[in-house]
Parts: structure tokens; sequence; C-alpha cells
């Protein structure tokens, strides 16, 4: 190989793709600000929805596992007696039973063979 | 990205500059955009041969440089961090096309204070240049960019292709042989 036409294919070489090392875009800059902000409000419309989907449902979680006050426990066992009438009933099945105590209790066998003996 | 290496004013200024991108300083990141995206886009475009490929895929090197800007390391040099970046978007961009880019490249002539004639013959030559170097092995052709057109060290280059240098400067060596070859009809044959 010729020396200086190793020499010459070097240095246009370098001059070819040295002349297309840079590229100068005009408004490159401008666009990837724009990309990278329009990104950025992506990202914090998704951190907040999450951040407030993450709030409600513990919000729900608090309302559905809050335990009662002794107080409201109180009032709602009172409201449930006063609309109770199962005492009501109570009272009159205890009497019912009281009065099937009374009643006799005699076995209708016997009372045949009393009637039928000789000696009645 | 030799750590070796003494930080230059540039570099200074890159990394001041990624600080403030990094605490979400949009001026910072234009004023970096417009520092470095003329060589990377001359990179890109010597990589896959269209200036519009070569803008979109610069386009997401600095929107990756962005979301890792807190990561960066400092004693890195930035060029050659969006280099490597560039470098695995263009096997990626490979990868998708099912095919290397060995179309004839945009030929846009350069503007500059040459005569008709002479320019003329610039372009010729830069056409018979690049269409020769888009018929480079994708390995050839990335190590003779990177050192030629970009004047990247050895040792960058390596790191960037994640290769031994050996491996670099064999890549090279072939890349010289094959263009010449190619382009036996401006300068004889080899």
């Amino acid at each position: 190989m010729d020396n200086s036409d190793q020499s010459t294919f070097e240095r246009d070489l370098s001059a070819a793709l040295g002349r297309k090392a840079a590229v100068v875009v005009p408004g490159f800059a401008e666009r990837v600000v724009e990309v990278v902000q329009v990104k950025r409000r992506r990202a914090n419309v998704i951190r907040w929805s999450s951040w407030i989907t993450t709030a409600a449902a513990c919000l729900v979680t608090i309302f559905l596992t809050k335990e009662p006050s002794e107080e409201s426990l109180i009032r709602q066992t009172r409201a449930l007696l006063a609309s109770d009438e199962s005492a009501q009933f109570n009272e009159i099945l205890g009497l019912a039973n009281d009065l099937s105590v009374l009643a006799p209790v005699i076995e209708k066998s016997t009372l045949v063979d009393v009637l039928t003996s000789p000696g009645s | 990205m030799s750590q070796d290496e003494p930080l230059l004013p540039d570099d200074v200024e890159d990394k001041r500059l990624m600080l403030l991108v990094a605490g979400g300083d949009d001026d910072a990141l234009r004023l970096l955009v417009n520092r470095h995206h003329p060589r990377l886009v001359g990179y890109l475009r010597g990589e896959v041969g269209s200036l519009a490929t070569a803008e979109e895929l610069a386009m997401e090197v600095f929107i990756r440089l962005h979301r890792a800007a807190n990561r960066w390391r400092p004693e890195a040099k930035l060029s050659t961090y969006l280099i490597h970046i560039a470098r695995n978007l263009v096997l990626n961009e490979w990868r998708r096309r099912g095919r290397k880019p060995t179309t004839a490249l945009d030929s846009t002539p350069e503007p500059g204070d040459h005569s008709q004639t002479s320019a003329r013959r610039l372009n010729e030559l830069d056409e018979a240049f690049q269409r020769a170097i888009a018929q480079l092995p994708p390995e050839q052709r990335t190590a003779i960019l990177l050192l030629v057109q970009q004047e990247l060290a050895y040792e960058d280059i390596a790191e960037i292709m994640d290769a031994p240098v050996s491996s670099v400067k064999t890549w090279i060596h072939r890349a010289r042989a094959r263009l010449r070859e190619l382009l036996k009809d401006f300068y004889g044959p080899a």
C-alpha cells in the first residue's frame, strides 16, 4: 500500500467524519425540556391520584373498623330493649308454664282401674 | 469513563449542571442539552444513517439522563456517559428493526465557505465515506466513529462498548482495512 495514499485516506477519513461529528438541531433543547416537563406532570398526577386513593381507602377502613364507645353501646342496648317485645312474650309463656304445673297429673289407665274395681 | 483522569473545566461545568438537573432545574437541563446534543446527534446519525432517527434517539438519551440524574456518578465524563446510553439505544433500535442500518445515509450538504467545485468534491467524498461506513459491521462502525469522529480514547471506547481494549483495536484496524477496500476507486487498492 502506498504511504501517501494511506495518509491521504486517513486525512480524508478524519475530515469526512469530522464534518459530520456535530449536528446542531435548532430548538432541540426546548423540545427535550418540554418532554421532560410533560413526563414530570404526568408522574405528579399519578403520584397524587395514588396518594388520594390510598388515603380514601384508609378512611373507609377506619370508618368500618372503628370500635363504638361505651356510652354508644349503652344507648344502643337501651334502644334495643325498648323495641324488644320478647320480654312480654316471656311473661305470657311463663304464665302458661305455671298453669300447666297446676293441671292434674292423672293417667287415664289408673282412673279406669279405680272405677272398675269391685269395691268401688 | 476513565475515573483516574483529572476533570477538565468542561467536565466541572457538566458536573455542576448535572447537580442542578438532579434538583429539578430545567434551565440547567436546557444548557446541558445545548452543550452536548450536537456531537450526540452527529454520532447517532453516523450509527443509524437517518437524521430524524438520530434526533429521536438523542431525545431519548437526554430523557434517560434526566431520569438518572440522581444516580449519575460525578467522576464519570458526561459526554462518555451520554454516548454509552446512546450506544445501548442504537443496539435496541437495531433489534427493533430486525436488521442493521446498512442503507445509504442522509446526505445534507454542510454549509461552508468553499467554492462550488470544492464543495461538490467534499460532498462526494463525504457521501462515499458515509456509504462505506454504513456497510461496516456494527462493532467496526461504532469503534471507528467513536475514535475518529468523536475523538474518544481507546479506553473510553472499550467501556462504552463493554469490550476489552484489544477488541476495540482489532475492530478499528479491520474497519480501516474494509474502508480502504470499499473506497479503492478513490485511493487505489489497499
